[in-house]
């Protein structure tokens, strides 16, 4: 019955074509049902809505058989290889309607089933091929489904993270470490084990799995939650459990203190003294180290400027302008695209980082590789800054392999119209949808994709120098620091 | 909606169960029936909070309730069904002290309630109903806190609460809604444009916060005039003043308020006067010092200064100075408190301390319904008999995949007669109830136990627990309360002239009783003109345990018992449902 209904189908295929996306999307949707109707039985139901779905299951049989006996025939259970392999046949089709297989789908020449495959593939497309392993989890924006032990204090610590309240490696890696301290103190020991064996397993991890699922961990947060793994269970069993949570706080404390606090004010320290009169320092979105080495050769006496760049979506570089001329500095604030007049001017680039990789390469804010390259072919020095606890063992030769990404919706400008308002706005635009598309209707434009990364990796030839609390020292020598430093530790 | 599965957001709920001033008809007896179980489609009000509670994780509640209504309060979490469902116990707290008439400020001052408070806790009305998942609400206000230990040195925890507008949802709306009079300002963009569904784009800060009414003295003082304080304006450009929305009386608060209300006496109410002056010390010069702000949170500073003590040489930092979203704040601060320091004079006083800033107070202002946005989760108090029925109708007509649907809209225990139809769509019919043949219900809410008779037709109406109706009965949006007895046709012969219509402060009403009972079975088929001597009730409210004589026709009455209690008057409110003081005259 597969045969007569082809031709109308192929006039309803050249039809799609016109139609908009909306529409398709509402025909994809009556057919589904009608599929669904289909399957349960319906006596009757042969008509003209069906062949879709007598189509998908036909697929990979041999065309004589007919359509409901079939799926009758299947209800019931039959054995014989027929029916398995069309019993295979509708397993792949609950799976194409699902979305989770990517391929293109085996050569069935059925024109029916282009509408739902087109659709599916269109949900699919919306993550980027090449990244698409960093599409592991995407973000929690809510509570739901959380686990129960999660801590209160670590509930708000992952929020503000996921909204960007709390960003920027050190502030993460401090805001999660004073979280974890309660999370410390509220631990009670069950009968039967004990603290250094059980905290970190049981008490623990639901916090970290929480965080990460807010936002994935930074390779600082990563250090610091092997570090307090660590002494956690170096901890002796007999320790009294009171006793062994204060020691805890007190050591979490003595590793923001020295690995964060102290450190930040020797780099700033060191660094500053780079800055000389009349330099004029360019710099990248925001880290809070470069805005306390700048704050500290402003407090030297030092006259200088400051040229801060800038781009989307986050705007760190505006907090920073911000906050340098509270203090009373000269800052010039510019867009990304200015980058190439910035460089022009500049005689110190100062950036922060998100993490320094073995190979003595940056991570750090998206955008921080180009300006780093644009300085150092007009021989800027390129200086980072950066915390021992941000150093890392891995190894990346590109932006790809190691990596964040972010919501997509992050990039949207806010629309015109104020309204934020959710989904149902979107069921009732459907005329409008049509009249005009933007950026806001990403989802619904085929083959548009929006990739929101948030970190990129700069060459270790474009960096001439990292400041570290061990001191001053080339890009290649970060892999030596980070045993010194970390390893040590883990 | 998962219940249970959600991480405790480490808050503790105080539900207050106040004696519902403007639902008279039905909480004139609270020993009884106080205003937290009036059923509200089948439910007890108190379930509502509740069950709100417990799908945002918060576990530890309070119920806060005068002592005459506590026995009734706690014996309806042990027997009713719907409470008893609920897979937690809400301890009960009767203060000795706590009077119907204590306003929310001083029962927070009661030491009882005082001790009771040992978290950051949220406060409830017990007449709330929300479809806005309160989860979504704390969200908001832990993202917008600053990270709770850094707080030890220069920010504290803020408050939030929620405010929804009264207008534009039919069938709930109406124009007697009381409001409140909010102006806020807007908080500083967050970094990245919120994601769908969230409801970061309609926080706000208060600025000031008063009901209408004190507002309306405010202006008829000053001739008509608001006055708007300058300060107010030098510190914000763009304030927002809103008339139409209501505060929710839901409170999100920090551990230090109860302290701060502890330290004004003055504090009547939360949410005039703690929210009042809060969200005014945030701007007005020196309002806070006053106010024994900077003690209340100073102390706690100085007492965490000598916690650890032994490490006072770290200098903790505050994450939140370290994030590359957040700019640092002005130094000039500094010098406005320098000057401020040298005015007063006192060199050595508060200036190490430099002035504490005040937390903000921040309110979620539910969007009104709009036609780009036409469906909001609802919001409502329910503390009018208007709204009380027209919520138990809403909640009525929701589909079963609604969070506060009912399992089942007509219980499988209820018996139906035969030729009897309910518009099981926008019904709700409660376990156990019994009903005769031809009956015809539509849009209407029947609570369990109760007794209907043959050829009732019921339109619009609200029927509490083991109401009796006898035969023949029509009734169209009247409200009846628990075990009332409308008689049908063929009754006892007396007819006490008028008995119910003390009714408050409505005055002028007298029934209508024109009873003239006839011992005839009609049809429910030609209910037209032919029979008045059928019992007809139109908007009327009939008060618990009251009996409506066979044949009573009434249009918009309540109908309700000489009051025996003598004085039921109290103001004990849990929000501002200080409307006109409705007193019943003996």
């Amino acid at each position: 019955m597969s045969e007569p209904t082809k031709a109308p189908e192929a006039a309803q295929l050249a039809e799609e074509a016109k139609l908009s996306p909306a529409e398709l999307k509402k025909r994809a949707k009556a057919e589904k049902q009608a599929r669904r109707a289909a399957q349960k039985g319906e006596p009757g139901a042969t008509g003209v809505p069906v062949p879709a779905t007598n189509g998908t299951h036909e697929a990979p049989k041999p065309p004589k058989q007919s359509g409901p006996q079939e799926q009758k025939a299947q209800g019931s259970q039959q054995k014989g290889p027929p029916q398995q392999k069309q019993k295979q046949g509708v397993q792949e089709g609950k799976h194409e309607r699902t979305g989770s297989i990517q391929q293109p789908l085996p050569t069935r020449g059925m024109p029916a089933l282009a509408g739902p495959v087109k659709e599916v593939q269109r949900k699919d497309k919306k993550q980027v091929e090449l990244f698409s392993h960093l599409y592991t989890q995407s973000r929690r924006q809510d509570i739901a489904g959380a686990s129960k032990n999660v801590h209160p204090s670590v509930v708000a610590l992952g929020f503000q993270m996921s909204s960007y309240e709390i960003c920027g490696s050190s502030a993460r890696c401090v805001a999660m470490l004073v979280a974890f301290k309660e999370v410390v103190q509220t631990y009670v020991t069950p009968s039967e084990v004990s603290l250094a064996r059980d905290l970190t397993s049981r008490h623990l991890s639901p916090q970290i799995d929480f965080l990460r699922s807010c936002r994935p961990i930074s390779e600082s947060m990563g250090n610091a939650i092997r570090w307090l793994k660590k002494t956690i269970v170096e901890i002796d069993p007999r320790t009294p459990e009171q006793e062994a949570k204060d020691y805890l706080c007190d050591e979490i404390d003595r590793f923001v203190r020295e690995r964060i606090t102290v450190t930040d004010q020797a780099i700033a320290a060191s660094a500053s003294a780079l800055i000389k009169d009349g330099s004029v320092v360019l710099t990248y979105a925001k880290s809070s180290i470069v805005e306390k080495t700048i704050l500290q050769a402003h407090a030297n006496g030092t006259r200088f400027r400051v040229m801060a760049v800038d781009s989307r979506p986050l705007f760190e570089g505006k907090s920073l302008a911000t906050s340098l001329m509270h203090a009373g500095l000269q800052v010039e604030y510019l867009p990304f695209s200015g980058i190439a007049y910035a460089v022009k001017e500049a005689t110190l680039v100062l950036l922060g980082a998100h993490s320094m990789l073995s190979n003595g390469r940056l991570q750090s804010r998206v955008g921080t590789a180009a300006l780093a390259m644009q300085a150092h072919k007009a021989d800027i020095p390129v200086i980072v800054c950066c915390e021992s606890v941000k150093f890392s063992g891995k190894v990346a030769l590109d932006s790809i392999v190691l990596n964040e990404v972010a919501p997509s919706e992050e990039l949207l400008l806010p629309k015109a119209t104020v309204s934020h308002a959710p989904a149902l706005d979107r069921k009732d635009d459907d005329d409008e949808d049509r009249q005009v598309r933007s950026l806001h209707d990403w989802r619904d434009i085929p083959g548009l994709q929006i990739l929101n990364l948030m970190y990129d990796v700069t060459p270790a030839e474009y960096i001439r120098m990292v400041i570290c609390e061990y001191g001053n020292v080339p890009p290649s020598s970060v892999p030596v620091v980070h045993r010194l430093a970390n390893e040590g530790i883990m | 909606m998962p219940h249970a599965t959600v991480p405790s957001p480490g808050l503790q709920a105080l539900i207050l169960c106040g004696p519902g001033v403007s639902l008279n008809t039905f909480t004139s007896n609270p020993k009884d029936l106080p205003k937290a179980l009036i059923p509200i489609a089948n439910r007890p009000m108190v379930w509502y909070p509740l069950d709100w509670c417990h799908r945002m994780g918060i576990n530890d509640i309070t119920l806060v309730t005068p002592p005459e209504s506590s026995e009734a309060v706690a014996a309806a979490l042990k027997t009713h069904p719907a409470l008893t469902g609920l897979r937690f116990k809400p301890d009960v707290l009767a203060p000795e002290e706590l009077l119907q008439t204590t306003g929310t400020g001083e029962l927070l001052r009661l030491p009882e309630v005082q001790k009771a408070i040992t978290s950051d806790f949220i406060l409830l009305p017990c007449d709330l109903i929300s479809e806005l998942d309160g989860s979504s609400i704390l969200q908001q206000w832990m993202t917008l806190n600053p990270p709770s230990t850094s707080g030890k040195k220069l920010r504290w925890k803020g408050g939030l609460s929620v405010f929804y507008p009264t207008q534009g949802l039919e069938g709930v709306s109406t124009k007697k809604d009381e409001t409140d009079f909010l102006a806020t300002v807007p908080l500083p963009k967050s970094a990245v444009p919120p994601p769908h569904g969230s409801l970061r784009p309609h926080i706000e800060e208060i600025v000031t916060f008063m009901p209408t009414d004190t507002l309306n003295d405010k202006l008829e003082e000053d001739k008509g005039h608001l006055r708007v304080r300058q300060s107010l304006l030098n510190r914000h450009g763009r304030v927002k003043m809103r008339m139409k929305h209501r505060d929710a009386h839901v409170y999100i608060f920090p551990q230090w308020v109860k302290e701060f209300v502890a330290k004004n006496e003055r504090f009547d109410s939360v949410s005039e006067d703690v929210l009042g002056w809060w969200a005014k010390a945030g701007w007005q010069e020196g309002l806070a010092e006053k106010l024994g702000l900077d003690e209340v949170l100073g102390e706690k500073k100085a007492e965490d200064d000598e916690m650890n003590g032994d490490l006072a040489d770290d200098e903790e930092i505050d994450p939140s100075s370290l994030s590359s979203t957040k700019a640092a704040k002005p130094v000039q601060q500094a010098a406005t408190t320098a000057s401020f320091a040298s005015r007063v004079g006192g060199t050595s006083a508060p200036t190490p301390k430099d002035r504490i800033a005040t937390p903000p107070l921040l309110a979620y202002v539910q969007p009104a319904p709009s036609p780009s946005s036409p469906l909001q989760p609802l919001i409502r108090r329910v503390d009018t008999t208007a709204q009380l029925a027209s919520i138990s109708l809403y909640l009525a007509r929701q589909p079963a995949d609604h969070p506060l649907a009912h399992e089942h809209n007509v219980h499988p225990t209820a018996s139906i007669g035969l030729q009897s139809r309910i518009s099981q769509e926008d019904s709700l019919v409660g376990h156990n109830v019994t009903m005769g043949i031809r009956c015809n219900v539509k849009e209407s809410v029947i609570g369990a136990n109760c007794e209907i008779g043959s050829n009732v037709r019921l339109t619009k109406c609200v029927l509490m627990e083991g109401v009796q109706v006898g035969d023949g009965v029509v009734m169209t949006g009247c409200i009846i309360g628990r075990r009332a007895r409308i008689q049908g046709v063929k009754a006892a012969p007396v007819e006490p002239a008028a008995a119910a219509q003390g009714a408050g402060g409505e005055g002028g009403e007298s029934a209508a009783a024109a009873g003239d009972k006839k011992g005839k079975k009609k049809k429910g088929g030609a209910a037209d003109d032919g029979e008045e001597e059928r019992t007809r009730l139109t908007d009327c409210e009939v008060a618990p345990n009251y009996v409506v004589e066979a044949g009573t026709e009434a249009k918009g009455e309540k109908l309700m018992a000489f009051d025996t209690e003598g004085v039921v008057d109290e103001d004990m409110h849990d929000g501002e449902e200080d409307e006109q003081g409705v007193e019943e005259e003996d």
